[in-house]
């Protein structure tokens, strides 16, 4: 690899997954060329190394070579009889070896943004569900529904790419409407209302329920904001409606809040089209809910039982598994995060990294990966679920990736 | 590795051989002659009461990709099937593991996904990684994509149309195309609610019939074996007979495969306006000879249905049982909709679809042109292949079945009157040789020199074809013994067959720039290199020959 060169990578930070992110690596240094992307220039040059990297592996507070951590952790791992993985975001080879990992030791196997994965399935495990793609919202979409607060600053590039692209085949882009409803933050809306149609209604999440219910019913009253947003959804050709679970999940009734944006999308449906886009967290979620359900059947919270795996939301909850110290040991995978790992330090935790994974305590046992598009090639899933990308190498630090750690912890012999 | 299969009673179709005893020896994966085989033979297999065949083929079951996992997520409360041999998860919707499994166990060793859209290849590619022993393929999805209805739109030349096609099959790694209710699945998005076979949509200005000739043409200039694959317009509308016979005058003579064509044989005479139209398109079938068909036989009970048809499917949706569905638009790329569905024998409707689909099965004379398939899981899961075999097979034991309809739906049906038994080699050549042979596949679906000792032995013991189908006594899957006795002996994986005829690659221009204005995503990110298939998706590829260009 050329010690100096430009490129576009995959960036693998968020559900988005962007592939026209150009960057400069120096010396193993990435710097995003790409403008304007604030948010994702800062998120995607944090994971550069520093001084503050971690790329060796540590035992208490040893420092250890790579085959001392996968003996040790094996033998952490052979005593124990309820191992617990959470999966803080991976590639679809990271899921599959865990998913194999978990077969030989018996294993509780979850991702740590399943609740919020559960909302969403939650619907098309009960009712009908209309959905649709970031490509196919960017060219039939003319209406945009967003709800929620702080989806655009969580994935920022929805609205070049998809809400507001410069070009589009059906929809001339001057022609498209975004409607923000729930608690944006007014410096946003004023942002996007320099240069976009937007409109916005302000209104407690946990009171979507009752405004899409007003919106159906057509009698809206005084309201001539709201009247005049109705007018506007009751002539879109193409409604798109998105959220991120993870921004209403603040309230009791997430469940409710996205019932009601679909079941109002339904209704759409009869006469017009219509359909839900959500949006999914930045932890690779989408990628091991995918990668889960091919080879367990279950999108998430499964333990294989010596034969099979079953599958229990509650029982195989691992933020309840680990508070309640339900597990003696604890490995945690986590390759694109940016978030502290919280860790119960009644229990013994592993804790396979990325060099600047942050944790509230110092883990057992430390052992440095490789993040997927960056260390090691590698598939990732788009929040659509029905794209994958595959990401590449650029960068030159010997990381092992998750799959190549897991191998290792399976066929290491002490 | 040499291997002997010692007196075997062998039915190889391709090879013309029928209900013969001979020995077939075996060595580093392919069927050889004796005297190539160099050292000595280290094991031999006693055939003695057994029947040897070459390993089955599936050219039509939804085994991965997006609508297979959808159904999976949607459909946890039916995952609990007791089985010893695999996990708790239900045949309408396995695992990859137990797909695999259950195939290789009821002596199939090759299986093709027939919906892979372009956008979802890597993933329905990864999915079909992860089935052991099998070999697999996929059939691209084209015909409702906005860049090919641009083309269509703009006039533009067979060529480059056939540049694109052959494009699409480098890229997404797949062995043949697939057009799923041409052009419906697009116009759905703009809100059209049916598309007939010379309606025009409302934004590309395109017939489907216009999008079959294309694409027809195409696959046969570029010599891709498999013709197109046509899920026809109107699925299950009743009387769309007429339209389906449309859409075969529509390939204007070139090779076309209808596939399910249960779901497009019905009439719509009688008080209960449907009725069975599988005389006249058996009949059609039986007099045109660039068709082929696949059945999509239903089977009663509960099963899923997914198709890339999400116009028909959001139709379907009503019928939803459990009452729960998806569809979705897909990335100016395709669609799909998965809708659970409970076929029940005590339904007018669903009794004659089941008469209808062997109506047409005994009404179809040449084994060569028919291909057994449930369409798993939308008319059945795959497992109930031996149980279709005994149908077929087994007059009387048909008979018995149909006496249990409605009464009304035995009226409507000419079933009881047809006395055809299917033979082992008629079994044999629609299941195996002539799957191989329209696909292309030169080293399958025949025991002859040089192909993949993919071999299924069964035991003539069991008198019962559905019991006889389901057991084989053994599997071989290049030349290993996989399924010894219901058991299975070792784990492998398959390779992904594919096909990647020539094509003039500044096509790649125009579809870059479509892509950078229109997508989210690069085209260089669309494509699926060999390296990656190998490496990052974990499977080998094998590319199969091309007839070479035609005119
Ligand atoms: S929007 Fe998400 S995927 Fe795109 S560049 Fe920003 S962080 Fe990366
Ligand atoms: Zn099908």
């Amino acid at each position: 690899m050329k010690s100096t060169n430009k490129r576009f990578i995959t960036c693998p930070f968020c559900s988005l997954h962007c592939d026209d992110i150009e960057v400069e690596i120096n010396s193993n240094k990435i710097k995003v060329l790409s403008e304007p992307i604030k948010n994702c220039t800062k998120k995607i040059e944090y994971f550069n190394i520093s001084d503050k990297s971690n790329l060796k592996p540590f035992y208490k507070n040893k420092s250890l070579n790579y085959r001392e951590a996968i003996i040790k952790s094996r033998t952490l791992l052979d005593k124990s009889q309820d191992i617990t993985i959470v999966n803080h975001g991976t590639d679809v080879n990271g899921v599959r070896s865990i998913l194999n990992f978990a077969t030989h030791h018996n294993c509780t196997v979850d991702h740590i943004n399943s609740k919020y994965l559960f909302k969403n399935l939650g619907i098309v495990q009960r009712k009908g569900y209309m959905a649709t793609s970031l490509t196919e919202a960017r060219n039939r979409c003319d209406v945009f529904l967003l709800f929620g607060k702080s989806i655009l600053k969580k994935s920022p590039r929805l609205i070049d790419k998809v809400i507001f692209p410069e070009q589009s085949l059906c929809v001339k882009p001057k022609e498209k409407k975004l409607i923000l409803i729930g608690e944006f933050d007014k410096k946003t809306i004023d942002i996007l209302a320099k240069n976009y149609f937007v409109r916005n209604i302000k209104i407690k999440i946990n009171d979507i329920p009752q405004l899409m219910e007003l919106i159906q019913s057509k009698s809206i009253g005084k309201n001539d904001n709201i009247k005049a947003i109705s007018n506007i959804i009751s002539e879109s050709k193409y409604l798109v409606a998105s959220w991120s679970s993870s921004d209403l999940d603040v309230y009791e009734n997430a469940d409710d809040v996205i019932s009601s944006i679909s079941d109002f999308i339904l209704m759409r449906n009869k006469e017009n089209r219509a359909a839900c886009m959500p949006i999914s967290g930045s932890l690779a979620d989408a990628t091991s809910s995918q990668t889960m359900t091919w080879l367990t059947g279950y999108p998430s919270r499964v333990k294989f039982d010596g034969s099979k795996f079953i599958h229990d939301r509650n029982i195989c909850d691992s933020e309840f598994i680990v508070e309640n110290n339900h597990t003696d040991i604890v490995m945690h995978i986590s390759t694109v995060g940016l978030e502290k790992i919280k860790l119960n330090k009644k229990v013994k935790n592993i804790v396979i990294g990325h060099p600047n994974t942050t944790y509230s305590s110092k883990p057992d046992i430390f052992i440095p990966v490789g993040i997927p598009g960056i260390d090691h090639k590698s598939i990732l899933f788009r929040t659509d679920n029905v794209v994958s990308l595959s990401l590449d190498k650029i960068r030159c630090l010997n990381l092992p990736s998750v799959k190549n750690i897991i191998n290792d912890l399976l066929m290491v012999q002490d | 590795m040499n291997i002997k299969l010692e007196s075997a009673t062998v039915y190889d179709p391709i090879n013309k051989i029928s209900n013969l005893k001979k020995d077939i020896y075996i060595s580093d994966g392919k069927i050889v002659n004796r005297l190539q085989i160099k050292g000595k033979i280290n094991k031999v297999i006693n055939c003695r009461g057994k029947i040897v065949m070459p390993g089955a083929i599936d050219m039509h079951t939804h085994i991965g990709g997006g609508k297979v996992n959808i159904a999976r997520m949607m459909l946890g409360e039916f995952h609990n099937e007791e089985s010893l041999d695999s996990d708790s998860t239900a045949i309408m919707a396995p695992t990859t593991i137990k797909t695999g499994i259950k195939y290789i166990k009821m002596g199939y060793t090759s299986c093709f996904e027939p919906a892979l859209l372009p956008i979802n290849a890597r993933q329905a590619h990864s999915e079909m990684a992860d089935i052991p022993f099998i070999d697999k393929g996929g059939y691209a999805l084209l015909g409702n994509d906005d860049f090919f209805l641009e083309l269509l739109k703009k006039n533009a030349s067979q060529s480059a149309i056939n540049d694109y096609v052959a494009f699409t099959l480098h890229a997404t790694q797949c062995i043949g195309i697939k057009v799923v209710n041409p052009g419906g699945i697009n116009a759905f998005k703009f809100n059209q609610r049916a598309l007939d076979v010379d309606e025009k949509s409302n934004f590309y200005d395109v017939t489907p019939r216009d999008i079959i000739k294309k694409l027809t043409r195409a696959i046969y200039e570029l010599g891709v074996p498999h013709p197109l694959h046509v899920h026809c317009s109107n699925l299950g509308i009743p009387g769309n007979f007429l339209s389906t016979i449309e859409t075969i005058k529509a390939a204007e003579s070139l090779p076309i495969h209808l596939t399910h064509i249960q779901f497009q044989s019905y009439g719509n005479n009688g008080d209960k306006r449907f009725s069975s139209a599988a005389p006249e398109i058996s009949n059609y079938l039986n007099k045109t000879k660039n068709l082929t068909c696949d059945v999509g036989q239903i089977m009663f009970g509960q099963t899923v249905t997914m198709s890339g048809d999400s116009m028909s499917q959001y139709k379907n949706h009503k019928h939803a049982h459990p009452n729960k569905w998806m569809c979705m638009d897909i990335e100016c790329d395709a669609g799909c909709g998965v809708v659970p569905f409970k076929y029940d024998n005590k339904s007018f409707v669903n009794a004659l679809q089941w008469a209808i689909g062997l109506e047409i099965f005994l009404l179809a004379k040449d084994p060569w042109k028919v291909f057994l398939t449930t369409d798993h899981p939308n008319g059945a899961p795959f497992t109930s292949y031996p149980h279709l075999i005994k149908l077929l097979m087994n007059r009387s034991f048909r008979n018995e079945m149909f006496l249990q309809l409605p009464k009304e739906a035995q009226e409507h049906s000419i079933l009881k009157s047809i006395k055809r038994e299917y033979t082992l080699d008629e079994i044999c050549i629609m299941t195996r040789s002539a799957p191989a042979r329209i696909l292309g596949l030169k080293n399958k679906g025949s025991l002859g020199y040089g192909c993949d000792a993919d071999i299924t032995i069964y035991d003539k013991k069991r008198k019962d074809y559905e019991d006889f189908f389901a057991n084989p006594a053994i599997v071989m899957k290049n030349g290993e013994i996989i399924v010894m006795n219901g058991k299975i002996k070792k784990y492998t994986w398959g390779k992904t067959q594919t096909i990647k005829p020539e094509y003039d690659r500044s096509i790649e221009k125009s579809l870059k720039k479509f892509f950078e204005k229109y997508h989210t995503m690069k085209l260089e990110n669309y494509k699926i290199s060999n390296d990656e298939m190998e490496n990052l998706i974990g499977s080998e590829i094998i590319v199969n020959k091309c007839n070479g260009k035609r005119k």
